[in-house]
Formats: C-alpha cells, structure tokens, sequence
C-alpha cells in the first residue's frame, strides 16, 4: 500500500467514494452549523481579544500563589472580565473592559505593587471600542475582493464550476478553524485572523495545484472532456505531492508549537502557528476529499 | 556553459547579498513585538483630509524627537485615517502618550528681550572681568543651558529662554510668563486682503477683556518688548508686534486681532499659523485606538522562539527532501538554502534602505513561505516521477517536467501573491508585514522555479538514469502498473 501510494499507483475509486465523502462532507457542514448556531445563542462562547471588544490586558510573569488570582479579580479597581494563567509558565494575564486612564493606570501600579515587579516589566494594551469593528470591516472588505477576484481568475483558467468548488473547500477549512475555536475556547487575536487569512491563501493554492494536473490530465484524454478515468488517475497520482507537501509545511509550523510549548512560550507567535497547524491540514484534506464528491457530481450529469 | 551560469546565478545573488549584508552588519530592523516598546494606533474622524493628517504626522514628529530619549520613532500613516506610532525601547508609556495624545500646550507669552538686541541669548549676561577685559565673565540665568542659553525646561508660568525662528534665522527670547492660551483662542484664518497675508484671529468672549489688557500693556512699550511670542510645545512660532497705531489706553479691543505676515510668499506660513492657532498642534482630533506596550524580555523570547522554530523546521523539512528524494532532495536543499539567505538578505536590505521592520507577523510570513517554496520543488520531482512513470527517458522526462511545473506553479503561485498584495493594499498594521514578507517569498519562488530548478532537474537527469538516485522506488516497479 505505502509503496502504491510512492508510485502514485493506489487503485482508489475516487469516483465512486464520492458519494460517500459527499456524505461526510454534509456531516461535517451540519457540526459545524451546530457549533456556530451555539455561538450564536451564547451557549459557547466566542474568546475575542480586547483588539475586537475594546479594553485593556495586562500580561506579567511573576511567581504567584492562587489565592494572589482571586485577590486581584475581587480589588474592584476594574472590572476584569477574564484571567489567564499557564501550566508551565508564570504568565498571568488578566484582562479588563473599558475603563478611564488614570483606573487602568492605577491597576498597573496595584500589580506593581503586588508583585514587586516594576511597572515596565508588565505588558499592557489598551484598544478604543471601534478599532476592533474598524479591522474587521477592513478584513471583510479584502476578503470579499479577494474572493471575487479569485472566482474570476478560476472561470477564466479553468471553469465557472471549479471556482465554486474552490470556494466550498475554503469556507470548509474556515469553519473548520472557527468551530475548533469555539469549542476549545481558545483566544483569537489580530493574529488568528492573520493566519485565517493565510489558511484562505493556502487552501486556495492546493486546490488550484489540482485543478491544474486534473486539467493537464483532461486535455490528454480525447475529447478534453473530465470522466471517471482522469479523475481517478489523477487524483491517485496527486496523493503522494499532497502528502509531502502538508509535511513540509506542516513542520515548520509544527515546530513553533512544540518549541513555544517547551519554553513555556505562549505569545503572537503560537497564536499564528495554531490555526495554520490546523488550517493546512484541513486545506489538505480539503483540497482532495471536498473536490472529489463535487467533481464526480458534475461528471455524473 | 549556459545551463550552468542559469543554475548558479541564483545561489550567487543570494550568497554574495548575504556576504554583503554580513560584512556591511546589515540587520533586519526588529519590530516592537521583536525588541520592546510602546506600539499606538491614533484615528481621525473618518472623511480627514489627507494633508491634514500628513501635517498632524509631521507635528508628532517633532514632538517625539523633542521627547529624546526615542530610538528611531516610527510614524505612519496607515490606511484611510489610522496613524501607526512605533516607539521602540520606549517604556514609560505615560509620556508617551501625552506626547502624542494631548492637542500641545499653546501659549501666548510677552517678549521680554531677544538675542536680535543682544546678538546672545538673553539669559546670559557678560561682565566686565577687571583681570582680563578681553574675556568677560558670562553669568547665566537660573534655569538656562550654558551653551545655548535656552531653558532646560520649559514652565509657562515663570521666565523662560526659547527658540525661535525669524525669517529664517534662529532667535532665542526671554518671555514673561504666559498670559493666554490655546483655549482662549476661538478661530484662526490665512486671509490675502491687499497684497498681504493676514492671520485673522478670534477670541472666545469671554478671553476679550483679557487679551485687550495684555495688548494696552504691550502697546506701551518699544522694541523687542512690544512684541506677543506665540508658544507651541516649548517654541516660539512667531513672534509679531503690536502695530503701532494702538493706543495703549485702549488696546486691542472687540475680540478680533490680525497678524500680518508679509507679501505673496507667506502663504504657507501664514496658513501653519493659522493650523497652529486653530488647533493647538494636531490639526485632527485622533481617537487613540490602541495602545500596546511590549517588555524587551518577551519581545527577545519570541524573537528567538521564532530563529530556533525557523531554523529546526528547515533542518528537518531538508531531510525529509533527502531521505525522499535523494538527489533531487540535494537540488531541493540546495536551493531552499538560497532562498532563505537571499530573503534574509533582502529583508536586511529593506529595512536598511526603506524602512522595512521585521516583526512577529513577518516572521510568520516567512516560516509559512518555506512550505510553499518547497512545495514547488515537490511539485516538480512528482511531475519528473509521472513522466518517467509512462515510459519517458529522463531527459525528456526532465525537462517536460520543469515546463509543466512551471506552468502550475506560476497559476498557484498567483494566487498567493494577488492575495498578499490586496493584504498589503486593504489591510492596517502588522497584517502589511506579514503581506509583504509572504509576497516576496512568492516572487522569489516564482524566481527559482524559473531559473534554478528549471535548469538543476534536466541537469541531473543527464548525469544519472537511476530512479534509485531519485525517488525511493525502483524503476521497474514505477513503471510495473
């Protein structure tokens, strides 16, 4: 089996799992609504940073007990919405709505104080209420342009059917990101977005890489029309390139996770490499197991 | 011959900019996020002309610098209405901030004496020294460097020496302490009635009374005393005189002041003072956005969790190329190793010569850009393993295969950079960093599939006909279907 898949040589019927796969495909859609529509009703809660909802953190490395925790949540300087705290490390993060300077001031100097740790050694942002709304308009914005563009460009090479296939396989890895997320909790900053977007980009040039072969594979055929035989091959030949690739870009990412994860690191670099960890294998699942059940869709009729 | 010099040219680019980078110390310039600092994000109202925010630019510029102790400030305008203000090292984020948030502190000072009378500031004075009459003794005033002879700090509400410029030269006056403010102004306008440029000021009602006494004050003096300093962050914009047609038992009264200020060139002055009037300092009024402050230490720490991540992923992407694809994989390192000295090299080179500042989303950029770069060699030895797969010879093999990866790579490659240029375009911020460190690793991908591997896999196809060499297959069973 290993070596077919090195030859390029499995004898998959992608052609006929397609059915299937289609069938994980909605399966998936459904979880996925199911997380959002949580998120939607409150039940699971969407972690957003103060750059979206507006306030301040305050981040210290300090060894601390855990009653020092439930001290400060209760010194009614500002009203802190969430704390963080870490296995490995003395990070404490605590995080407060909006507030007047001289209060957040204030609690800068009751931590200083507390720890005996000079106030410039505590990391501290600030973020007005519109500016988060301001970079998600701007982000949507490029998103929407983006995607236009995107469309245009796969019609023109390829066709229109192809584009919308790309765009189910990226909003497939998008949800996906979001929805884990949602359920670990996990925090997302203007970092996560960054790499949402680099998810957007990446999930769209797997699939574009394979819709080149299987147009390649296409016009050598007679008649340049797409049947279950180039489907077939061309997939089973594009599984090997698939493989290496998610590794090779899987690893660099995955070593700034593991690497983060040993010093005890946990910062905008981690916050970057989390949703990419998942984002590109999701994009390589994607790129085969959601093409497939729409192309042979589009060959059955 | 050709071949070669097509192969080697890359490789030579980027280890003779390394070379230089190193021998020069080039160093990528480091982001707040990277070295520690104080990171402010200010907006103005949406619908801000672009040249006013250009001029509140400009005054913040200057703030800064007077603030001192700021190692290269960065301040730029981002996107439609947003200022990025960048002050690395900075850690005292209260002083940062009134530097930059508060409108500047206006005053309205007398002028008790210039160095266009004395010919030296006015806080020093020279005595006659009866040892030796050719060096007199200099006394300086309280408060007063001894060199310039300009207060050390600048208090509104007792003498001060400052500087300021007078037709182009510099001037220092010694002012009285300060009798109005910003606040007291109501509106300022450049006017050209009569072949003159006029500052048109108005007074808040209730600032009347006390502007008409200053003025019947004033009136009653002669020379350099008859002149009203008008004061902004510690230096005198301008100093005019009160005209002598005003009587000092009445003043000027109604509220209502002109400045003139000269012939058709004043334009531009006149409409700086007018800003400066009007507005204090910062023609906007900015919203501050966001504030973030980085401690040098985390910053260090991602920093070299961001090296050692980058450097143990390519170690380990490199031998996963060899193991895989043998002598391919050489080509594949070979080459990886290029284009990462030639991205460091280039990063290097543009922060030196435009500004460029590596931060953490850079960085990012970069460690996603040695998935892509080596996906296009992969892309290229599977194409290379297809051919040969249906028989071809590994000539033909070879080079139909670069043509064809090509041709792929060039598509999906597009993609990446079209998106990495509306990044740049449409977003603010870090995500431009990031935008720029993916779009150049794109392009310089783009770069060595075209000249580098294109030319490296037909090269080695003519030295060995093995598929051993090659992939991990044998080629009987490659081509056994």
């Amino acid at each position: 089996m290993f070596k077919k898949l090195f030859i390029g040589n499995t004898k998959i019927n992608f052609y006929n799992i397609g059915s299937l796969l289609f069938k994980i495909f909605l399966i998936e859609l459904i979880v996925f609504i199911l997380i959002l529509s949580l998120a939607f009703t409150n039940v699971l809660d969407l972690n957003l940073s103060v750059d979206f909802t507006g306030g301040t953190t305050y981040q210290l490395e300090t060894n601390y007990a855990s009653n020092d925790v439930s001290e400060i949540m209760n010194s009614n300087i500002l009203e802190i919405s969430r704390y963080q705290t870490f296995e490995n490390s003395n990070t404490l993060i605590f995080r407060a709505t909006e507030a007047t300077a001289e209060k957040e001031a204030q609690f800068l100097e009751y931590l200083s104080n507390k720890f005996n740790i000079p106030d410039s050694d505590i990391e501290f942002q600030r973020v007005g209420p519109t500016f988060g709304s301001e970079i998600t308009q701007k982000g949507l914005r490029a998103l929407f342009i983006f995607l236009s563009f995107i469309v245009l460009l796969i019609t023109f090479r390829y066709e229109f059917r192809f584009s919308l296939i790309a765009l189910v396989a990226l909003i497939h890895d998008l949800l996906l990101c979001l929805s884990i997320y949602l359920l670990l909790n996990f925090e997302i900053t203007p970092s996560t977005v960054i790499a949402l977007l680099t998810i957007l980009g990446y999930s769209l040039y797997d699939t574009v890489i394979l819709f080149d072969k299987l147009n390649d594979s296409t016009k050598l055929k007679k008649g340049s029309v797409l049947n279950e035989e180039t489907l077939n091959t061309t997939f089973n030949e594009v599984l090997m390139r698939s493989i290496n690739t998610s590794i090779t870009s899987v690893i660099p990412i995955a070593s700034i996770l593991f690497i983060g994860n040993y010093l005890g690191l946990s910062g905008s670099l981690t916050d970057f490499a989390l949703p990419l960890f998942i984002g590109i294998l999701s994009g390589t699942y994607s790129s085969i197991f959601i093409t497939v059940p729409f192309l042979s869709r589009i060959i059955k009729k | 011959m050709k071949s070669f010099i097509k192969l080697f040219i890359l490789p030579l680019v980027a280890f003779s900019l390394f070379y230089y980078t190193i021998i020069s110390d080039i160093t990528p310039k480091l982001g707040l996020d990277l070295q520690g600092g104080i990171s402010v994000i200010l907006t103005a109202p949406d619908g801000t002309e672009a040249e006013l925010l250009e001029q509140a630019v400009e005054i913040m510029r200057t703030r800064i610098e007077a603030f001192g102790d700021v190692q290269e400030p960065e301040i730029s305008i981002s996107g439609d209405t947003a200022v990025l203000v960048q002050l690395p090292g900075v850690t005292d984020q209260n002083r940062a901030i009134e530097a930059l948030g508060t409108t500047g502190l206006l005053t309205f000072r007398p002028v008790l004496e210039s160095s266009l009378n004395t010919g030296y500031s006015p806080a020093f004075e020279y005595i006659n020294n009866p040892d030796d009459p050719d060096s007199p003794i200099k006394k300086v005033e309280q408060g007063a460097d001894e060199l310039m002879g300009l207060s050390i700090e600048d208090d509104p509400k007792s003498i001060s020496y400052l500087l300021g410029i007078n037709s182009g030269f510099p001037v220092i006056y010694e002012l009285g302490p300060a009798e109005l403010t910003g606040n007291d102004i109501s509106d300022a306008i450049a006017v050209y009635p009569d072949n003159e440029w006029i500052v048109s000021l108005e007074l808040k009602p209730e600032s009347e009374n006390k502007f008409t006494n200053l003025t019947k004050k004033l009136a009653s003096n002669q020379g350099e005393q008859r002149k009203l300093a008008i004061v902004l962050d510690g230096e005198v914009v301008s100093a005019p005189g009160i005209a002598f047609d005003v009587d000092p038992n009445v003043g000027i009264t109604g509220g209502n002041a002109a400045i003139s200020m000269g012939n058709s060139d004043a334009g531009e002055s006149a409409n700086n003072l007018a800003v400066i009037l009007r507005y204090g300092a910062l023609p906007v009024a900015f919203e501050r956005s966001s504030i973030q402050k980085v401690s040098a230490s985390l910053g260090e720490n991602t920093l070299q969790l961001g090296l050692q991540a980058g450097i143990v992923g390519l170690i380990i992407v490199s031998i996963f190329l060899l193991l895989y694809y043998r002598l391919l994989g050489i080509i594949a390192v070979f080459g990886l190793s290029s284009f990462g000295l030639l991205f460091y090299s280039i990063i290097s080179l543009l922060s030196k010569y435009q500004g460029y500042t590596l931060t953490l989303a850079g960085i990012a950029g970069a460690i996603v850009s040695i998935g892509l770069a080596a996906d296009s060699y992969i892309v290229t030895f599977e194409k290379f393993k297809d051919e040969l797969k249906v028989g071809r010879s590994f000539p033909f093999a070879a080079n139909k295969a670069v043509n064809d990866a090509w041709n792929t790579i060039l598509i999906a490659d597009f993609v990446s950079i079209s998106a990495a240029v509306l990044l740049y375009i449409l977003a603010i911020g870090p995500i431009r960093g990031f935008a720029l460190a993916l779009g150049l690793a794109t392009l310089f991908d783009l770069l060595f599939t075209r000249i580098y591997t294109r030319n490296a896999v037909p090269l080695l196809s003519n030295i060995t006909k093995n598929t051993r060499y090659c992939f991990p297959i044998k080629i009987k069973d490659l081509q056994d279907v």
